[in-house]
């Protein structure tokens, strides 16, 4: 087991936004969270990737407990994560920014690089780059830095169906060659077709999980979507 | 004020140099304003000046100013880096604050509002001096350029851009952050000694408001995150106030101080409204 | 350590110092709170506010009520100007609040050295005759007293706007959340306006105060709206009711101080407070948000 939440809680000023939440991401699959807005989807991941401390629960990496650990370290313990909106770094170049995940040669970026199709320059300034470009930029710089578990928060939003299309391509294979990936998605077509498991979560709890066609039937999460 | 004066002269020109250059290590590469930046120059100067009156070598006391104000800085780096953006400006220019009272106070180190005469020169020679100081300039250069340009100079950067990302990439931010700014107040504490072995004399004022937004100046006129512009800013923010000098030289002497200082001002404020990215500045603070 | 019987005296001075103290900090913190960002020229203002009554009463010699209306017009005018000029260009631009900082602080030095160079380097003291008035356990001067019921008043006045006027709940509205306050109308512009307005009022009546209470010198303008800066930390930065609380408290911590400690050392006090906040309690005595970077 590559990753595991048992009954991981957090309020935020009196409101739940986390409720006993517990889940397992198997190595070497895609998992996807899905669930309507508010339910809680990003705040897991900010506690996985320690950005946010749980109140109660706990979380374990490769059978580690990595629960209240600094975000630095659970990221040097193995956890690589991107963000809803994209954190490059700004003014430094395309290749400062990977060389910041990993110390390595020109050769070894670039090959990185084409993995997500990116296409620009090393030597172009982040800030420079398409909002498109910047989202790829920052897969890349995440698939840099050694690590166990790749956490992608909404990889989709914001990008032209071109690259949403590529990105499909881009997941499968990284799974195809070993990797483990949780992503949050609103994009249902393509958590459909990229997923092995879909978790859905709603207030904060984990309402249904399973392989895509199983949890798109359910009533349950049919409700949570569109209302009772 | 004493830095008025000297501001045509090379010597303490560069070392103005080696400030700002430290000013934006911190400011302008690690995206840290630290407002108190000049309260570790002062006790640099303080530091250097009561260890060589009290008999210590100067090249001993030289390097140990520099030593001690780093701790000094590591020191309170340690427990104000945690604070968020804004808070962290407050703390530091209330640090400014409290270096004065406590220089005008301590009578018994400080000698209060009165100040410490007589400090030992290091070389006598003026211009011997001065090609002494462009040396240590030279190196501190070098040291910035490569810093940098090395891993650790762009963690600092990538830590103005975006800390949060820096943490998630394994870094740990909190200690980049305490060691950009005790590298800085090293070299802070050097410059105090120098200047205060050229100008032989310390008081209070050497933390006024007045000399910190001089240094701002020159720091926002180079721009941030650019080593050639805060050399640059300091070359021509010094000719500027050079020049302003002689514009004024006949009237009276009261009033010239206060009109140039006018007009040095209004020409800040007009780079601070229109161009505050100043000559080279690659970031906005 | 001095005796006891002191005490009240030193409350006194403390409630005195702490009146003029959080007349500083409620200019500056309204600013802070209304139009976000940290209005050090705000000194600035107060001292001009202490150099023209000097120059209405001595050079002049108007009477006092005449003056004081010339006082705070011309405060009022120069806030404006600085306005106009200075602080909506950096709005239109965008400037950062950092940037914002460092022009004011630029503002407070230009305009002291202007001071410097119209009146001179010499100290002045502006035509009072001063009563003494002893009760015993302390003595209070006619200016003393002033200070006191004048800030008073103003602070009362300052509750008033904010509670019971249209104005101030769209001052409060406009803090909160810009952007929804101006799809209800509120236009920001005007509201800053205003908000200017009351502050060179609070300012104008603070300097004229303390130029009465202590000299006048072309710097005056710097310690005072650094103490008034202090009190709007210590009381709560971004709150205009904590911006008085904390004014009295550092009045007050560093009159009481002398018991412990020489009267030179009354800087060290109020520094040191705001150092103890900042470190532990950085949302202030009446507990502000912190903003989130």
């Amino acid at each position: 087991m590559m990753l595991s939440l048992k009954n991981i809680s957090k309020s935020f000023g009196g409101v739940k936004a986390v409720n006993k939440c517990t889940f397992e991401v198997r190595e070497n699959t895609i998992t996807s969270l899905v669930g309507p807005n508010g339910a809680g989807k990003t705040t897991v991941f900010n506690i996985i990737s320690g950005l946010t401390k749980p109140d109660a629960g706990a979380i374990r990496l490769k059978n580690k407990n990595i629960t209240g650990m600094p975000p630095y370290k659970i990221a040097q313990n193995g956890i690589s994560r991107t963000f809803q909106i994209t954190k490059v770094f700004r003014n430094l170049s395309v290749r400062d920014n990977m060389l910041i995940a990993k110390k390595t040669g020109d050769a070894e970026i670039k090959k990185t690089l084409q993995s997500v199709y990116f296409e620009k320059s090393l030597d172009t300034i982040a800030s420079e780059l398409s909002y498109g470009q910047q989202r790829l930029l920052e897969i890349a710089r995440a698939l840099s830095m050694p690590h166990s578990l790749l956490m992608l928060d909404e990889p989709t939003a914001g990008v032209n169906p071109r690259i949403r299309q590529e990105l499909r391509t881009i997941l499968k294979n990284l799974r195809n060659g070993g990797k483990t990936i949780l992503l949050i998605e609103h994009d249902m077509e393509f958590v459909m077709d990229i997923s092995d498991k879909v978790i859905v979560l709603n207030e904060g709890k984990v309402l249904r999980e399973g392989r895509p066609k199983d949890v798109v039937k359910d009533k349950g999460v049919l409700e949570a979507y569109l209302g009772k | 004020m004493i830095h008025e004066f000297i501001i045509s002269d090379l010597t303490v020109i560069s070392i103005y140099v080696i400030v700002v250059i430290a000013f934006n290590l911190t400011v302008g590469f690690t995206g840290l304003v630290n407002l108190g930046h000049m309260a570790f120059f002062g006790f640099g100067a303080y530091a250097s000046a009561l260890l060589t009156l009290g008999g210590v070598p100067w090249y001993i006391a030289l390097p140990l100013a520099g030593i001690l104000t780093c701790i000094l800085g590591a020191i309170i780096a340690a427990i104000t880096v945690r604070l968020k953006g804004d808070y962290f400006q407050i703390v530091t220019l209330g640090l400014a604050f409290i270096a004065i009272a406590v220089s005008r106070n301590w009578i018994s180190l400080t000698r209060g509002a009165l100040g410490l005469p007589g400090v030992p020169e290091i070389i006598r020679n003026n211009f011997n001096y001065m090609l002494f100081v462009m040396a240590i300039l030279t190196a501190c250069v070098i040291f910035f350029y490569w810093l940098t340009k090395s891993e650790t100079g762009k963690i600092f950067q990538a830590i103005r851009d975006d800390e949060t990302a820096t943490a998630i990439l394994g870094k740990n931010t909190y200690l980049y952050k305490v060691l950009s700014i005790t590298i800085s107040t090293f070299f802070a504490g050097i410059a105090g000694s120098l200047f205060v072995h050229y100008i032989q004399f310390v008081d209070p004022t050497i933390f006024d408001l007045e000399f910190f937004v001089l240094i701002l100046a020159m720091l926002i006129a180079g721009g941030l995150a650019s080593i050639k512009g805060s050399i640059i800013g300091v070359f021509s923010l010094s000719i500027l106030l050079t020049s302003i000098r002689f514009i004024f030289a006949d009237i009276s002497p009261e009033l010239i101080g206060a009109m140039r200082q006018m007009l040095f001002m209004l020409i800040l404020i007009l780079i601070l409204i229109y161009r505050p990215r100043g000559m080279f500045g690659k970031v906005d603070v | 350590m001095p005796s006891l019987e002191i005490l009240p005296q030193l409350l006194i001075n403390g409630l005195i110092a702490g009146s003029i103290y959080a007349l500083a900090a409620s200019g500056f913190s309204l600013i802070y709170y209304v139009v976000k960002f940290q209005y050090f020229s705000h000194g600035a203002i107060m001292a001009i506010a202490a150099y023209s009554f000097f120059a209405f009463v001595n050079l002049m010699h108007l009477n006092y009520f005449l003056a004081a209306i010339l006082t705070i017009a011309l405060s009022i005018a120069v806030t404006l100007l600085k306005n106009l000029l200075v602080y909506r260009q950096l709005r239109k631009r965008k400037a950062t609040p950092t940037i914002s900082l460092i022009t004011s602080v630029v503002v407070l030095i230009f305009i002291s050295s202007l001071l410097l160079a119209i009146f001179g380097s010499s100290t002045k003291t502006i035509f009072f005759y001063n009563k003494t008035f002893d009760f015993g356990i302390f003595t209070i001067t006619l200016i003393q007293v002033l200070v006191i019921v004048s800030a008073m008043l103003l602070f009362l006045f300052l509750w008033f706007i904010f509670k019971k006027t249209k104005f101030g709940k769209a001052m409060r509205a406009l803090a909160d959340n810009k952007d929804v306050a101006q799809v209800v109308g509120i236009n920001p512009e005007k509201i800053y306006i205003y908000a200017f307005i009351i502050s060179a009022v609070f300012g104008a009546i603070g300097g004229v105060l303390l130029g009465l209470e202590q000299n006048l010198y072309p710097r005056m303008g710097i310690p005072i709206i650094i103490k008034g800066f202090i009190g709007s930390v210590v009381g709560g930065l971004g709150s205009v009711p904590g911006a008085i609380v904390g004014g009295l408290f550092i009045g007050l911590a560093e009159n009481v101080g002398v018991l412990y400690l020489p009267t030179g050392y009354k800087d060290v006090i109020s520094f040191s407070v705001l150092l103890l906040f900042l470190l532990f309690r950085p949302q202030g005595i009446l507990g502000v948000k912190i903003r989130d970077t």
